[in-house]
C-alpha cells in the first residue's frame, strides 16, 4: 500500500464503530451483573468475550483494508457457495434456541450462519451487478440477481429467521437500484408484492411467524408466555423516560425481567437505563456511521466497491432499525441483533470485516493528488 | 450525488425518525404509566407464616411437635447453561437417584410446567442430607430443598383419635376460608383437637412487601407484619393414663374387633383418657401417603379411622338399668324394697289373640330380687316390670314415653358436646319415632326391650360415660370436654375452661344415692364382680348388648359395657369401657378394674385377673 493512499484512512468510520462497541460493552455490564453479580472477574464473562471478538474484529478489519478489496470480488463465486453451504448447514447440524435454528459449531465456535452469509452475499451480489453494468436494463438481469439474493434468503426464512430474510431483500433491492436497474421493474415488483401479502400472510407465513404477529397485536393474550419479553421490553424502555434510571439501576433489567438482554434486547437495557438521550446518542452515532458508509459508496473507485459499500451500509440500517423497532414494538418479535452494540461474535467479526471492506474502497478511491 | 444515495440517506432519516417518534412516545408522553408498572414488577406482597399451636397433655407433655419436611427439587431456569450435568452428578450422588432418571423427570417439568417451576427429585429426605445438600445449594445453582413445615405427633397411635391430624387445605376448604386469609397451599387441621381448635392453633398469619426479581426471588424486604404464632393448647389428657389404658383395652379386644373407653373426671367434664381401638399413626398424614396404604385404613373391618368413643353407636345393653332405674325410683314406679320374682322369662300376651304367647328371657332364674339385687344381679325380668309393666299382675311400669324422656334427661339421643368433630348423637325411640321410621306401632314388647337397653336404643361410649358422671356427681350432667386452657409461647395461660353443665337431670340426689348403692353391690356381690379392685369401693354396671341375627342355637351375638365410678362414696372418676363382639363380665368389666387400679393405685399395669371361679351362665343383655 502506498504512503498517499494511508492518509486517506476514515478513522471517523473506524472511531465510530468503536464507539458503538465501547457504548455496547457499558450495557452488556450492567446487563450481565446479574448472572455475574460479582463484575468482571473471569474469563467466561460477556464482556471478556465481547472485547477478545472486537480485537479480533479489529485485526480482521486492518487486514481485509490492507488487502486489494477486489480480491473479494474475484473470490465471489467461491464466496457465494460458501454462505449457502453455512445457512445449509444450520439447518441439517444447527443449534436450536428460542424456537428456531441459528448457529451451528465449527471448530468450538458457535458461529451464527445468517450474519456472515449476509456479507458474502453483498460481495457475490456486487460481483455479479458490477460485471453486467452495461446490462442492467434488462430483465433477465434484474431476475437473475433478485433470484441469488431469493437463495439465502430463503434457507434463512426456513430457520426460521424472517428478519434477516427481510434484510437480504433490503440489501438486494438498494445495490439493484444503485447498480441502474430501472426504476419501474422495482415498482412493479413491489406492486406484485404489495397484491400478495394476503395469499403471503396464509401460505408463505408459517405457525411460528404468524404466532409472534398475533402476540405483537397483542402480547397481553399470554403475558407470561410469548407476550412476556414484549411486555417486559416495552416497559424497560418506556420506564426509563427522558434519562433513564441510571447504568446498573434499571429494575427491570437487573431483576432479570427482561430475556436475551445482552443479545436482541440490549436497546431495552440502553431505554431503560439510559433514556430516550441515551437512545438519541446511539441512533446519532448509527447516522454518522451511515453517512460515512454512504460516503466510501460514492468516493469507490469502481461498480464494484460502490455496490459493496452500499450493501453494506443498507445491511447496518435495516439491522438497526429492525431490532430496536422488536423492542420499542414497532414490529413483531425477530431476533436481529444490534450492529456492533449486541453481544455476539459472528455479528461483531462480520462487521469489523465490513468497516474493514469501507476502508479498503475508501483508501483505493481515485483522487486528483496534488 | 446518485439519486440512490440520496434515497437511502433519506431513509435513514425516515426509519430513524420513526423510531424516535416511538421512543418520545413511550418514554416521555407514557413514561410515568410505565414506570409504575416496572415498580409493580418488582414489589411483591408475601404471606409470613405464623407458628402453628403446640399441643400439651394436662402434665404439660408435649403432645406435637413442628418440624420440617425437605424436598430435594431442581429449578431448571437456574441450572448453569452447559453444567446441568455435573448438579445431576451431585444430586444423584447425594440421594442414591441415577443422574438419568434426574434428567428425565427435569425434562419432562420443563415441557410441562415451564422453567421455573422446581421439580421436585426426592420427597422426604432425611435431615442431614437435606442440610448437606442446603450447603452446597450456593455451588450448585438450580439445586434447591424445599423446606415444608410438618407437624409430628409424638404419642403416634395413642392418641391419634383425639389429635387427629393436618392436611393440604382442599379446594372446598379454601373457598370457605379465603377470607379468613388462608391461601391454596396452607395445611389446615382435618380432624380431632387439629381441627376443632384449628383458628386457636393457626394465629395470624404476617405479611411483608418484597422486591423481587423476575423469577420471584425475594431480594429485600421494604416493610412487614409479623405473624401472630398460635396459641399452645392444653389438653384435659393425662398422657400416660391414655398410654395405659389404650394397652389395657387392647389385651380384651379381638384383633379384627374395636373397642373404646373414657375416662371421665364426674365432677368438671374433663375427658382424662379417650381410647379407640384399633388405631392408627396419625403421623402417616403428615407424608406422602399412598392410596394403597389409605384404602388399607379405610377398608379395615375394625375402622381404625373412627373414633369409636364418639363417633359410633351400639345397645348399651344392661348398662341402660342404672337410667331406667333412676326413673323408676322418680316416678314411684319402684322403691328399693319392690321385689320381683324372675322365673328365667315372663310371657306376654298378643294384644289381639290371648292364645299367642311370647316369652321374654331373664338371663336366669334369679328368685326373688329387690331393687339393689335387681341392679346388681341385672335382672332383665325386674327391667320388664319397671319399663313395660304387667298388665295381667297390675303392676304399671314407666312405659315408652317416660323411658324415652328419661334417656334424654342423660344425654342420650343427643350429642355431648364434645370439643371433638364427627359426634354421634345416637339414637332413643319411642312411639312416635317408630311410627315416623319404621311405619310400625309400638308394642309393650318394644318397652321391654328398650327397657333393658336394647332394640332400637343406642348410644356412644362417651354419652355413657357422661351419664354415669351425672348419676356419681349428684345429678349434674356435665358436657365433657378435651381444652383444659390455652396458653402463649411463653407459658402463660390465656384462658381456662371452666365446667359447662348442660342441665340438672330430672332425679333426686337420694335416689342416684340409691343407683349408686345398687351398682356398689353389683360390684360387691353381683354380675359386675370382675370389675372389682382391692382396696377400692367401685360402683359400676356391665352390659351385654345382643346384636345381630339369633344364632342357630337361639343366642346372639354380643358387645360388652361396663359403666362405672370410683371411690364409690366420693367419686372422682367416671369409666364406660365398650368392646366390639365381648361381654360386660368377660371383657369390659376386667379392663375397667385394670384402668380403676392404674389410676388410684398408681403406675403400674395390673395383671390381668384370671377368673378363679365360673360364675354361672353369662348374664343375660
Amino acid at each position: 500500500m502506498e504512503r498517499r493512499q494511508v492518509r486517506h484512512f476514515d478513522f471517523i468510520l473506524l472511531l465510530l464503530a468503536l464507539a458503538l462497541v465501547t457504548y455496547g460493552a457499558l450495557l452488556i455490564y450492567s446487563a450481565s451483573l446479574n448472572a455475574y453479580p460479582g463484575g468482571v472477574s473471569g474469563l467466561d464473562h460477556p464482556l471478556v468475550k465481547q472485547a477478545a471478538f472486537a480485537i479480533a474484529g479489529l485485526g480482521i478489519a486492518f487486514l481485509v483494508a490492507w488487502l486489494d478489496y477486489r480480491i473479494f470480488g474475484q473470490m465471489a463465486p467461491a464466496l457465494y457457495v460458501l454462505a449457502l453451504i453455512m445457512l445449509a448447514a444450520v439447518l441439517v447440524i444447527g443449534d436450536s434456541a428460542y424456537g428456531s435454528r441459528r448457529w451451528f459449531t465449527f471448530a468450538g465456535m458457535q458461529i451464527q450462519a445468517s450474519e456472515v452469509a449476509k456479507l458474502l452475499m453483498i460481495v457475490a451480489l456486487a460481483r455479479f451487478l458490477a460485471d453486467r453494468q452495461a446490462q442492467m436494463q434488462r430483465l433477465s438481469v434484474f431476475l437473475l440477481s433478485m433470484g441469488m439474493a431469493a437463495l439465502p434468503a430463503a434457507l434463512v426464512m426456513a430457520e426460521p429467521d424472517m428478519g434477516t430474510a427481510i434484510i437480504f431483500g433490503a440489501i438486494w433491492a438498494a445495490m439493484v437500484l444503485v447498480a441502474g436497474a430501472p426504476g419501474r421493474y422495482m415498482l412493479v415488483l413491489a406492486g406484485l408484492l404489495m397484491s400478495a401479502i394476503p395469499f403471503a400472510t396464509l401460505a408463505v407465513l408459517g405457525e411460528y411467524q404468524r404466532d409472534r404477529i398475533g402476540l405483537w397485536l397483542n402480547p397481553n393474550a399470554d403475558p407470561l408466555g410469548g407476550g412476556f419479553n414484549i411486555l417486559q421490553a416495552e416497559i424497560s424502555v418506556g420506564s426509563g423516560g427522558i434519562f433513564g434510571k441510571g447504568l446498573t439501576e434499571g429494575s427491570q433489567t437487573q431483576l432479570d425481567f427482561l430475556q436475551t438482554q445482552t443479545t436482541d434486547y440490549i436497546f431495552s437495557v440502553l431505554g431503560e437505563e439510559l433514556g430516550l438521550v441515551g437512545g438519541v446518542i446511539l441512533l446519532t452515532l448509527f447516522t454518522v456511521l451511515l453517512f460515512r458508509g454512504l460516503r466510501a459508496a460514492q468516493l469507490a473507485r469502481d461498480p464494484f466497491g460502490r455496490l459493496v459499500a452500499t450493501g453494506i451500509v443498507v445491511m447496518v440500517l435495516f439491522q438497526v432499525f429492525i431490532n430496536i423497532a422488536v423492542n420499542i414494538r414497532l414490529l413483531p418479535v425477530t431476533g436481529i441483533p444490534l450492529p456492533f452494540v449486541s453481544q455476539g461474535g459472528s455479528s461483531l467479526v462480520t462487521l469489523f470485516a465490513a468497516v474493514g471492506l469501507l476502508e479498503g474502497i475508501v483508501l483505493r478511491h481515485r483522487q486528483i493528488e496534488f | 450525488m446518485q439519486p440512490a444515495f440520496a434515497l437511502i440517506k433519506a431513509l435513514v432519516v425516515l426509519l430513524f425518525g420513526a423510531l424516535i417518534v416511538q421512543l418520545v412516545h413511550l418514554q416521555v408522553i407514557r413514561g410515568d404509566e410505565y414506570a409504575r408498572q416496572a415498580e409493580i414488577n418488582a414489589l411483591r406482597e408475601l404471606p409470613i407464616p405464623s407458628a402453628r399451636g403446640l399441643i400439651y397433655d394436662r402434665e404439660l407433655r408435649p403432645l406435637v411437635q413442628n418440624s420440617a419436611r425437605f424436598s430435594a427439587t431442581i429449578v431448571p431456569g437456574d441450572l448453569p447453561e452447559r453444567g446441568e450435568t455435573a448438579v445431576y452428578r451431585l444430586l444423584a450422588a447425594a440421594l442414591g437417584t441415577p443422574a438419568a432418571e434426574i434428567q428425565a423427570k427435569v425434562e419432562t417439568s420443563i415441557d410441562k410446567e415451564g422453567e421455573y417451576t422446581p421439580v421436585v427429585i426426592k420427597q422426604d429426605i432425611k435431615e442431614d442430607t437435606a442440610l448437606v445438600l442446603m450447603e452446597l445449594e450456593p455451588h450448585a445453582p438450580g439445586l434447591k430443598v424445599l423446606v415444608e413445615p410438618a407437624r409430628r405427633y409424638l404419642p403416634g397411635p395413642a392418641l391419634a383419635h383425639v389429635l387427629g391430624y393436618v392436611g393440604a387445605i382442599s379446594p372446598d376448604e379454601y373457598k370457605q376460608l379465603k377470607e379468613d386469609g388462608y391461601r391454596l397451599q396452607d395445611v389446615i387441621g382435618k380432624s380431632g383437637v387439629e381441627l376443632t381448635y384449628e383458628s386457636l392453633l393457626r394465629g395470624r398469619p404476617g405479611k411483608k412487601l418484597v422486591k423481587v426479581d423476575a423469577a420471584g426471588r425475594e431480594l429485600e424486604v421494604i416493610s412487614e407484619r409479623l405473624p401472630v404464632d398460635g396459641a399452645n393448647v392444653v389438653l384435659t389428657i393425662d398422657l400416660e393414663m391414655q398410654k395405659q389404658v389404650e394397652k389395657i383395652l387392647e389385651q380384651y379386644v379381638g384383633p379384627q374387633d374395636n373397642g373404646a373407653a373414657v375416662v371421665m373426671d364426674v365432677h368438671t367434664g374433663e375427658v382424662l383418657a379417650m381410647v379407640s381401638v384399633p388405631s392408627f399413626d396419625n403421623n402417616i398424614f403428615s407424608g406422602p401417603l399412598s392410596e394403597r396404604d389409605l384404602a388399607a385404613l379405610v377398608d379395615s373391618p375394625a375402622k381404625p379411622l373412627v373414633n369409636h368413643a364418639i363417633a359410633e353407636r351400639y345397645p348399651p345393653g344392661s348398662t341402660f338399668k342404672t337410667i331406667v332405674g333412676a326413673a323408676a325410683l322418680q316416678e314411684g314406679i319402684a322403691t328399693p324394697s319392690t321385689t320381683i320374682t324372675s322365673r328365667g322369662y315372663i310371657l306376654v300376651e298378643n294384644e289381639y289373640d290371648p292364645n299367642v304367647v311370647y316369652p321374654f328371657k331373664d338371663w336366669a332364674a334369679l328368685g326373688p330380687l329387690d331393687f339393689y339385687g335387681g341392679i346388681a344381679m341385672s335382672s332383665d325380668v325386674y327391667f320388664y316390670y319397671l319399663s313395660g309393666g304387667k298388665a295381667d299382675e297390675g303392676f304399671r311400669g314407666l312405659g315408652e314415653e317416660r323411658v324415652a324422656r328419661y334417656a334424654r334427661a342423660f344425654g342420650l339421643g343427643e350429642p355431648t358436646g364434645i370439643d371433638l368433630p364427627g359426634e354421634s348423637p345416637g339414637l332413643v325411640p319411642d312411639a312416635e319415632w317408630k311410627r315416623e321410621t319404621l311405619n310400625e306401632a309400638w308394642f309393650v314388647g318394644d318397652t321391654y326391650n328398650f327397657g333393658i337397653g336394647q332394640g332400637y336404643l343406642s348410644v356412644t361410649p362417651l354419652q355413657m360415660a357422661s351419664a354415669i358422671s351425672a348419676v356419681a356427681n349428684g345429678g349434674q350432667l356435665l358436657t365433657p370436654h378435651l381444652l383444659k386452657e390455652t396458653r402463649d409461647s411463653h407459658g402463660n395461660v390465656l384462658q381456662k375452661i371452666e365446667v359447662k353443665a348442660r342441665r340438672k337431670v330430672p332425679v333426686d340426689p337420694g335416689y342416684l344415692q340409691i343407683v349408686t348403692d345398687a351398682m356398689l353391690q353389683s360390684v360387691t356381690r353381683g354380675v359386675a364382680k370382675p370389675a372389682a379392685v382391692k382396696g377400692l369401693d367401685i360402683a359400676g354396671k356391665t352390659g351385654t348388648a345382643e346384636f345381630g341375627a339369633p344364632r342357630f342355637d337361639g343366642s346372639h351375638e354380643t358387645h360388652g359395657w361396663f359403666v362405672g365410678f370410683a371411690p364409690y362414696d366420693d367419686p372422682q372418676i367416671a369409666v364406660a369401657v365398650f368392646v366390639q363382639r365381648g361381654g360386660g363380665g368377660q371383657e369390659a368389666a376386667p379392663a375397667a378394674a385394670q384402668i380403676f387400679d392404674y389410676y388410684f393405685h398408681g403406675p403400674k399395669l395390673a395383671a390381668k385377673p384370671v377368673l378363679s371361679e365360673v360364675e354361672g351362665p353369662e348374664e343375660g343383655g
